[in-house]
C-alpha cells in the first residue's frame, strides 16, 4: 500500500517547478492575460522536448510512456501558475488516439503530437451542453470514400491553438469520432472570450468540411464509450490542474495574511481569516486526495474511474471556486486590482466550476451510480 | 502510487477475516453513537475481548515486549478495517486504557507499573477515565488547577474535573494534576494514576442533551495518592499526555463507521416519501447523499496518504486534524440529512408514535457533540491546521 508518489515523480515535479517558476511566473501570466490568448510555440516545443508533450506517449512514438499519475504531477504544478500550455487538452487527443486509431492513424499524429510540432485537442461538447451522446449535433456523412462534416462544436479547449482537432460526430446511430487539421477546408476555429485567459477555448465549426475515410478513428458510430471515458479523463486532468490552482491561491492569501498589519498584528492572526483559510486547506487536500486516486485508477482500476471522476471534480470546483474567492476577499481592497495576482485565481475559479460540469451535475453522477433515478 | 498489499499482509487479512467468522458475537453492528448501550453489553464482550487477547489482537500496534502484538502499520490498517467491514465491536474493552493509558505507560511507565496495568488493559479487566478536562480548562487544557501536594509518600489531591468519560464504570483513572502553581503552566504539571474508589473522590454523572450520560464531573477533597502512582517525573505531565494525544488513532474505522452509517441513510431515503415519491428520487436530498459520500471518500483517502507518511517513516503532524475536521462536519451533516430525509416525521423522537426507525436518527442528531467536541472542538482543530499547517500567527 503506497498512496504517494515516487522520487522519479517527485523529480518531474521539480524540474516542472523550476521550468514554470522561470519562464512562466505569474506576473507574466498577468501582464499577458489582458489580450487575446496566444500559444508560445517556442515554449511548448521546449516542454515537449523534456516529454511533456509526449508524456503519456508510448514510446514506439516518440513518447516517453509514461502514466496519468506522472501527468497529473505536472498539471497540479501547471494549475499554480495557471500554466496556459495546452497539455491537459494534448494528453486528451493522446488518449483518443490511442484508444481509438488504428497503427497507421497514431503513427500519423502521435509522434508529432510528441515533438510539440502538432499541437491536438478534442472537441465533445456542442451547444446543447449535455455530456452524452444525444447531445451530440454534428453530422458525419460518408460518401464514396470520404467523410462530410457539419456542424458547430463549443467549449473546445484550446481549439483556436490547435492543429489538429479530434472531432465527435453523429454517424447513422451511433457517434464517431475523426481527425480533423484545422486547416483542412470548411474549418474555422473562433476564440471563447472566456472568463479566465488562461484557459482558452474555441468554437470549431465545420461546414461541408471533406475528410478522407482514414479520418474516422475507430469503426462508424462507435466511439461514444470511448468518448465518455475521455471526458471523465478529462474531468480528472482539469480538477489536477485547480487542486494546483486552489492550492496557490491558499499560499497567496495566507503569505498576505501574515505580513498585511491591521489592528496592530498581522491579519493572519485573526480567526475570521485563519480559520477560513484552515477550511480551505482541509478542501484542497481532500480534493486533492480524490484527484490522486482518480489519476490511479485511469491507470490501474478503470472500473473505477466514472465514480472519482465525479468526485474529483466536485470537491475540486468547490475547493478552488473557494480559494479564488477568499483569496480577493483577505488581499481587501488590494485584493480587485489588476496588479494582484488574486483575480487571476479567482477567475480560474470561477470558470472551472462550470468547466466540464458544475458540482451538482458531478454529485447527481455519484448518486446515480448508486441509486439510479426513477 | 500502489493500493495492493504483500502476500504476507493479503495472508493476514485472510486470518482476520476467518477469525472474524469463527468468532464475531452475533449481537453486532450497533452504531458507535450508541457507546452507551455498548457499555450495558460488557460483559457479553468478554469473550471476544478473550478471543482477541490470544490473537494478540488487542493492542496490536504495542511492543511484543509488554504484551501487544508488535503489528505493522499494514497490519494494523488491514485488522482495523476488516473489523469495522462487518461493524465488529472495538478491538479491546478497556477503551480509555488502550487509547491513552497503555501508551504513555510504554514510554513513561516504571516496569512495575507497566507489569501492573498493561495485562489488565489487554485482558479488558480494568476501565480507566481520563481526568484531563477541567471547569476552566478544556480548549486551553494546560490551564487546569487541579493540584495535587506533596505529603511524605503521597500526593494529596484537591479539585474537579469535568467531562470524564465512563467515570461511573472506571476502576482507574490518570489523571493531570498541578504540582507547582510557580512554574509555566505547561511545566507545573504532573500525572497520576489513581484508583477511582479511593476515599474523597465523588462522581456525579452529567446528564447530555441526548437524555444519556456518558460523562461525568469527579470531585477530588484530600485525596492521597500515593507518590509510587506518578506516571513519568513530577512536572513531566504534559508531555507524557501530549505524547498519548498524539498517539491519535488512525481515521479507518471511524471511515468505516461514516460508510455504514451512509447506508441507512441511503436506505432511510428509499423509504420515506417526499411529495408522494421517495426521498432518493429528491434532487435535493440526491445532492446531499452524494456529497456526503464523497466527503466520507475524501477522509478515506486523505487518511490513506497519511498512512503512507507512516509507512515510509515520515513524521505524521497536524495532518490529522483535516480528518478531525472532516469528520466533525459529516457526524453533523449526517442527523440533520436524516432529518430532513424524513420530513415532518423527522420531529418525532424515540419511542412517540409514528417515530421513524424509533427515532433512531434524532439520538444520532442529538449525539454528535461529544465525538465533535472532545479531543479538540472544530475551531481548535482549524487553530492547529491554520498555524501548523499554513504557518499563521498563533492566537492572543
Amino acid at each position: 500500500m503506497d498512496f504517494g508518489f515516487t522520487p522519479e515523480q517527485d523529480e518531474l515535479r521539480a524540474q516542472a517547478r523550476r521550468l514554470l517558476d522561470h519562464e512562466l511566473p505569474l506576473d507574466r501570466i498577468l501582464a499577458s492575460s489582458a489580450a487575446p490568448p496566444t500559444l508560445d510555440r517556442a515554449l511548448w516545443k521546449r516542454t515537449a522536448e523534456l516529454g511533456w508533450a509526449g508524456l503519456t506517449i508510448p514510446e514506439a512514438h516518440g513518447g516517453l510512456g509514461l502514466c496519468a499519475v506522472d501527468l497529473i504531477v505536472l498539471l497540479e504544478e501547471m494549475g499554480k501558475t495557471l500554466c496556459p500550455l495546452p497539455l491537459a487538452s494534448t494528453d486528451l487527443a493522446v488518449a483518443a488516439l490511442t484508444a481509438l486509431g488504428d497503427e497507421a492513424q497514431r503513427a500519423e499524429w502521435l509522434p508529432r503530437i510528441a515533438s510539440g510540432d502538432v499541437v491536438a485537442t478534442v472537441a465533445i461538447l456542442e451547444a446543447s451542453d449535455v455530456p452524452a451522446a444525444e447531445g451530440i449535433g454534428a453530422r458525419a456523412t460518408a460518401r464514396a470514400g470520404e467523410v462530410v462534416l457539419d456542424g458547430a462544436k463549443l467549449f473546445v479547449p484550446d481549439g483556436q491553438h490547435a492543429d489538429l482537432v479530434l472531432v465527435a460526430a453523429r454517424e447513422g446511430a451511433g457517434v464517431s469520432l475523426f481527425a480533423v487539421p484545422a486547416a483542412a477546408p470548411g474549418v474555422t476555429a473562433t476564440p471563447l472570450v472566456v472568463v479566465d485567459a488562461t484557459k482558452p477555448a474555441a468554437e470549431v465549426r465545420l461546414a461541408g468540411a471533406v475528410l478522407p475515410e482514414r479520418a474516422r478513428l475507430g469503426s462508424a458510430g462507435a466511439a461514444w464509450p470511448v468518448l465518455a471515458h475521455l471526458l471523465d479523463r478529462q474531468a480528472i486532468t482539469h480538477a489536477a490542474e485547480m487542486v494546483g490552482s486552489a492550492d496557490a491561491a491558499l499560499r497567496l492569501a495566507v503569505e498576505y495574511a501574515k505580513v498585511r498589519r491591521q489592528f496592530g498584528s498581522p491579519i493572519g492572526r485573526f480567526q475570521g481569516v485563519k480559520h477560513r483559510c484552515a477550511e480551505m486547506l482541509c478542501d484542497i487536500e481532500s480534493a486533492r486526495s480524490l484527484v490522486y486516486y482518480a489519476a490511479w485508477a485511469l491507470d490501474s482500476a478503470p472500473e473505477q474511474v466514472a465514480r472519482y471522476a465525479a468526485m474529483a471534480k466536485a470537491l475540486a470546483s468547490e475547493a478552488l471556486d473557494a480559494a479564488g474567492e477568499e483569496c480577493v476577499q483577505i488581499h481587501g481592497a488590494i485584493g480587485y486590482t489588476w496588479e494582484c495576482h488574486a483575480h487571476l485565481f479567482y477567475k480560474r475559479g470561477r470558470q472551472s466550476y462550470v468547466w466540464l460540469g458544475a458540482p451538482d451535475e458531478h454529485y447527481e453522477r455519484v448518486m446515480g451510480a448508486l441509486e439510479p433515478r426513477a | 502510487m500502489d493500493f495492493g498489499f504483500s502476500p504476507e499482509e493479503e495472508a493476514f487479512r485472510a486470518e482476520v477475516r476467518a477469525f472474524i467468522a469463527d468468532h464475531l458475537p452475533q449481537r453486532s453492528g450497533q452504531d458507535q453513537m450508541d457507546a452507551e448501550e455498548g457499555m450495558k453489553n460488557l460483559p457479553a464482550l468478554y469473550k471476544w475481548n478473550q478471543d482477541l487477547h490470544a490473537k494478540r489482537w488487542v493492542g496490536f500496534n504495542w511492543p511484543r515486549e509488554v504484551g501487544g502484538g508488535g503489528g505493522t502499520i499494514s497490519e494494523q490498517m488491514i485488522l482495523k478495517e476488516e473489523m469495522a467491514r462487518v461493524k465488529a465491536p472495538m478491538l479491546g474493552l478497556s477503551y480509555m486504557g488502550l487509547a491513552w493509558v497503555g501508551p504513555a505507560l510504554i514510554k513513561y511507565g516504571t516496569p512495575a507499573q507497566q507489569e501492573r496495568h498493561i495485562g489488565p488493559i489487554l485482558r479488558g479487566e480494568i476501565q480507566w477515565c481520563t481526568g484531563y478536562s477541567e471547569p476552566g480548562a478544556g480548549s486551553d487544557l494546560a490551564a487546569l488547577q487541579c493540584k495535587a501536594v506533596r505529603d511524605g509518600d503521597d500526593y494529596v489531591v484537591n479539585g474537579q474535573k469535568i467531562w470524564t468519560s465512563l467515570a461511573m464504570w472506571a476502576q482507574w483513572m490518570i489523571l493531570l494534576v498541578r504540582t507547582d502553581p510557580q512554574a509555566p503552566k505547561h511545566l507545573g504539571i504532573t500525572c497520576l494514576l489513581v484508583p477511582m474508589q479511593t476515599p474523597g473522590i465523588t462522581v456525579k454523572p452529567i446528564k447530555e442533551m441526548n437524555g444519556g450520560a456518558m460523562f461525568a464531573e469527579v470531585f477530588f477533597e484530600d485525596v492521597r495518592v500515593p507518590a509510587a502512582n506518578r506516571l513519568g517525573a513530577e512536572g513531566q505531565g504534559w508531555e507524557v499526555t501530549k505524547d498519548a494525544l498524539a498517539n491519535e488513532r488512525s481515521s479507518i474505522a471511524d471511515v468505516w463507521a461514516l460508510k455504514h452509517r451512509l447506508e441507512a441513510i441511503r436506505d432511510l431515503a428509499r423509504r420515506c416519501r417526499r411529495r408522494g415519491r421517495p426521498a432518493i428520487e429528491d434532487a435535493a436530498i440526491r445532492q446531499r447523499i452524494a456529497r456526503m459520500e464523497t466527503q466520507v471518500e475524501a477522509m478515506r483517502l486523505n487518511g490513506l496518504r497519511f498512512v503512507t507518511k507512516q509507512l515510509r517513516g515520515e513524521p505524521l503532524g497536524a495532518e490529522t486534524s483535516i480528518n478531525k475536521l472532516i469528520r466533525a462536519r459529516i457526524e453533523i451533516e449526517s442527523g440533520r440529512l436524516a432529518r430532513d430525509i424524513e420530513g415532518s416525521f423527522g420531529a418525532l423522537a424515540r419511542k412517540s408514535p409514528h417515530a421513524v426507525d424509533d427515532g433512531r436518527w434524532q439520538k444520532v442528531m442529538l449525539s454528535w457533540p461529544p465525538f465533535v467536541i472532545g479531543g479538540g472542538t472544530p475551531n481548535i482543530q482549524k487553530n492547529v491546521i491554520a498555524e501548523r499547517l499554513l504557518g499563521l500567527p498563533h492566537d492572543g
